[in-house]
């Protein structure tokens, strides 16, 4: 039944995978705009050899039904192309800026579900109170608040004028990095045993990672708290708190589990809304990720990079709710039987 | 119901508060925290220049010498620069953005150069001294005999030539600085420049650092080729984004077009040593920029917009020198009545010239911007004088829409999400619409992605676009573009023959050696695109750098922003 099922979602990947490889190169030809034109100098756009050669480089001079037939092919073999604003494989780039946006997402994605669910949870069961009216208004904060404008606040007051972060990029300007083995620095540094480098690379990754965590936790805190309430009304916890077990112990035990299968659900969904916000994190805080090779890469036009980076989320979403699929199976044996 | 207490959480929250602490920005914020890495930086070899900082035995900063503007505090090790980067390589034959520029100077030494900020005359560097023949098209340059590169290897005649055909033949952005010159070695020490036709602009060319000379032999064992198909079989790129292989006073120790490009200093430098023995250069946005600078974690920032620059003039931390860019903003509007019938009238372009409110649009500009009066900038050979520029007239432009018909509406289009000197476009094209609606012109604004909107001007299908323009080279003869058959002249609709006069005046000067007789050429120039042509030079923005001044001084350069080697000294 399980290798059915992952069967069924490979295939399922490999549908997706091609479709978004399809949608990303036909909307990318027809904005109204010529790759040689966003990538060569104002000069050079008027030599037709510098053109040409340019064309040639990238393949630009076939005709589009060629150029993706090339580029199927060419993805059957791992091969993504090449890039025209690095000129390097954009398998290389992605292989670089993927890990530093994952550093980045996963460490947002465990404040978030630390906070969120401790902090809904504690509305919930606070239901009503001050502290409940007090992290309504925070969550809600949290899912209003323009990240682009957050950033550049906490930027400002955390590190700038406190002193409590260190500034903008991965580790401190020149400092060397550490041996690559999964290229996020914290776990690079870790695996090296080199902790003055792990202690910097978590200093500068925290408050990116809480900046970009700010809506997840205001949308966890809400969903965690509204999951729990229903919980929390049900005939078996009533008998729990009847039978006088500790109140930590029954929200532990008889209301979490039941109350995580929508919250799971949320934190997908979040999860995926991170990758879109690294976007603007990422430029503030020079953050060398996915999120700054997108942009880059739309505003030149950059067509191997734009579908490499389309196809490396999709396939980001794919496994996140893979991952969510087998979750709900996991804390609810009633998914799992049926 | 009883309530949990709320202590997981708050423990939580106070265990994160800790790891905080732990990891903060306390001790590591700022520039020493460079001095961490055991990369290494070299000795500065012999020389006058002030030593740089040592670490002694404690790990203690020592300071070299302090500068001659009285510098605050002990000169930081390290120079930390932020620029938001527009870097693509490290290949100076291939490089022709504002941030490879600030690279190649720093790797790659040119024939030719300028002395300090002054563009206006090209001083010998690699060459010890040149020579042009009279009408200029042969220039023969003796090279010095004192210059090795970073592996110990001399300079020779065929490195030159080999470099620049190598331009060339690339086809890249910068190939035509070289279009129609050719290099020859003809001995070990000299190296002669070919041009098909009469290129009096040749030794202003020659200091650009897309024109940096590489060790030929180098370079060729690891991909590189000067051949005419260059283009296709030069593979040299990826090596030379890996290690330089010039005789500049800086050598690549790590090169990065997203993150940070790190510069040692040239242990073998034929010339001065630099002051600093390691450069970061690193790509920060220019909303970064201003905090890094202030918390002094750059040492230097080069992209901050004017309005950021008045936050930090009165912080005596800070060195901020503004000055006026060499790029100018300028308006056309097209002269193609294909494109539009309005916009191709003669009438419009009186109405144009004379209903822009200039004073007006230059406010948007920064303090240290310039109106400009014609379209070659203030700091190059041929620019106008200041009461030489158009006036508004707001009743001679009425009276030209008058003429049209009244209440004229035109479109104009500009790129929406490019910023340059800290500028955007939509600004500047809002004010532009306002004061033309004052004397009867309707502009409906037209932003466009610059991807998008580059494809239409290009094209020569804007009816009125706002644009910029970056010198090339120092020289006047790069704004003959914008005359009737020039390349941005064609932009807007403007083809050759289409004021034969203007034509006259720009085949003499093109052809013109003597640079006393070119100027006056060129003003004149000027003075007929002024009076008929469908360009509207508009102003010079605001150049800025601002650096801590425990640095030393520091300088804008108009030709390549900043160079590096200078700094503090």
């Amino acid at each position: 039944m399980l290798s059915r099922f992952v069967a069924r979602r490979f295939a399922a990947a490999v549908a997706l995978a091609f479709g978004v490889v399809l949608v990303a190169f036909l909307l990318t030809n027809l904005v109204p705009g010529d790759p040689a034109a966003a990538n060569l100098g104002q000069r050079a756009i008027e030599d037709p050899d510098a053109v040409a050669a340019f064309r040639r480089q990238y393949g630009l001079d076939q005709p589009l039904p060629v150029q993706f037939g090339r580029y199927l092919t060419n993805l059957l073999t791992g091969d993504l192309g090449r890039s025209q604003q690095t000129n390097r494989p954009v398998r290389t780039d992605l292989a670089e800026f993927g890990p530093a946006s994952a550093e980045l997402a996963l460490t947002a994605t465990a404040i978030s579900l630390v906070l969120g669910i401790g902090l809904g949870t504690l509305a919930a069961v606070r239901r009503d109170g001050p502290i409940d009216q007090a992290l309504r208004v925070v969550s809600l904060g949290g899912v209003s608040v323009p990240l682009f404008w957050l950033a550049l606040i906490a930027l400002y007051l955390l590190s700038f004028r406190l002193s409590l972060f260190p500034g903008a990029g991965r580790l401190g300007p020149g400092a060397p990095r550490p041996p690559s083995v999964t290229g996020m620095y914290t776990v690079d540094a870790a695996l090296a045993g080199d902790w003055a480098t792990f202690r910097s690379a978590l200093g500068h990754v925290l408050l990116p990672a809480m900046v970009l965590a700010a809506y997840t936790i205001g949308l966890l805190t809400r969903f965690t708290r509204s999951s729990v309430l229903e919980v929390l009304g049900n005939d078996y916890v009533r008998a729990a708190h009847a039978k006088g077990l500790p109140v930590r112990l029954v929200v532990r035990r008889h209301v979490m589990r039941a109350a995580l299968v929508p919250i799971i659900t949320v934190v997908g969904t979040a999860f995926a809304s991170l990758l879109a916000g690294t976007v603007l994190v990422e430029q503030i805080f020079s953050w060398p990720g996915i999120g700054s090779y997108a942009y880059r890469s739309a505003t030149t036009l950059d067509l191997p990079a734009i579908m490499g980076v389309s196809l490396f989320v999709a396939l980001v979403y794919i496994f996140v709710n893979f991952v969510v699929d087998v979750l709900y199976g996991v804390i609810d044996p009633r998914i799992r039987a049926s | 119901m009883r309530g949990i207490p709320p202590k997981a959480p708050l423990a939580l929250i106070i265990a994160l508060t800790v790891a905080l602490g732990a990891c903060g920005g306390g001790e590591e914020g700022g520039t020493d925290e460079a001095v961490e890495s055991d990369t290494g930086t070299t000795p500065t070899g012999d020389g006058d220049a002030p030593s740089p900082a040592t670490e002694d035995a404690d790990g203690a900063t020592t300071a070299p010498e302090e500068a001659d503007t009285g510098a605050a505090g002990p000169r930081p090790e390290t120079l930390v620069v932020d620029k938001s980067f527009d870097l693509a390589t490290a290949d100076p034959g291939r490089q022709f953005e504002v941030t490879g520029t600030i690279v190649g100077v720093a790797l790659y030494d040119t024939l030719l150069t300028f002395e300090d900020a002054d563009v206006s005359t090209p001083v010998p560097h690699l060459a010890e001294s040149f020579e042009a023949n009279d009408d200029a098209t042969e220039f023969t340059f003796t090279l010095r005999d004192d210059v090795v590169f970073a592996d110990g290897s001399a300079l020779e005649a065929d490195d030159v030539a080999f470099s620049l055909n190598r331009v060339r033949n690339l086809k890249g952005n910068g190939s035509f600085l070289m279009d129609g010159v050719t290099a020859e070695a003809v001995d070990e020490r000299t190296v002669v420049l070919r041009a098909e036709q009469p290129t009096p602009q040749l030794p202003r060319i020659l200091p650009n650092p897309t024109l940096g000379i590489l060790n030929a032999d180098l370079v060729r064992e690891n991909g590189g080729t000067d051949a005419e198909d260059a283009a296709e079989a030069d593979t040299a790129e990826e090596f030379l984004n890996t290690q330089s292989a010039g005789t500049g006073p800086y050598v690549l120790e790590q090169f990065d077009t997203t993150t940070e490009t790190i510069l040692a200093a040239n242990p073998d430098y034929w010339g001065e040593p630099p002051v600093y023995d390691r450069v970061v250069l690193r790509n920060v946005e220019a909303a970064t920029q201003a905090l890094n600078v202030q918390s002094a974690q750059s040492s230097i920032v080069l992209d901050l917009a004017a309005d950021q620059l008045g936050q930090l003039r009165g912080d005596p931390s800070l060195d901020v020198v503004e000055e006026a860019s060499p790029n100018i903003w300028f308006l056309f509007a097209n002269a193609n009545p294909e494109i539009s019938d309005v916009t191709s009238n003669p009438d419009f372009r009186e109405a144009v010239r004379y209903g822009l409110d200039y004073d007006a649009i230059l406010e948007l500009a920064g303090d240290g911007a310039v109106r400009v009066p014609g379209i070659i900038p203030n700091v190059f050979l041929g620019a106008l004088g200041e009461q030489e520029a158009p006036q508004r007239d707001v009743d001679r432009a009425t009276a030209a829409v008058e003429r049209l018909g009244g209440d004229v509406t035109v479109e104009l289009e500009y790129p929406s999400d490019f910023t340059a000197n800290g500028l955007n476009f939509g600004p500047v094209a809002e004010r532009v619409q306002a004061t033309l609606a004052e004397v009867g012109i309707t502009v409906e604004l037209t932003p466009a992605p610059i991807a998008t909107a580059l494809e239409t001007y290009r094209a020569g299908e804007e009816q009125m676009g706002l644009w910029l323009w970056a010198p090339d080279y120092p020289d006047p003869a790069d704004y003959l573009v914008f005359g009737a058959g020039g390349i941005v002249g064609l932009r807007a609709g403007w083809p050759a023959g289409s004021d034969p006069e203007l034509e006259a005046v720009m085949e003499e000067v093109a052809t013109t050696v003597d640079d006393a007789e070119r100027e006056p050429l060129f003003e004149e120039f000027q003075r007929q695109m002024n009076e008929r042509g469908v360009m509207f030079p508009l102003f010079q923005p605001t150049a800025s750098v601002v650096a801590r001044t425990d640095v030393g001084p520091v300088q804008f350069h108009p030709a390549w922003t900043i160079d590096l080697e200078a700094v503090g000294r």
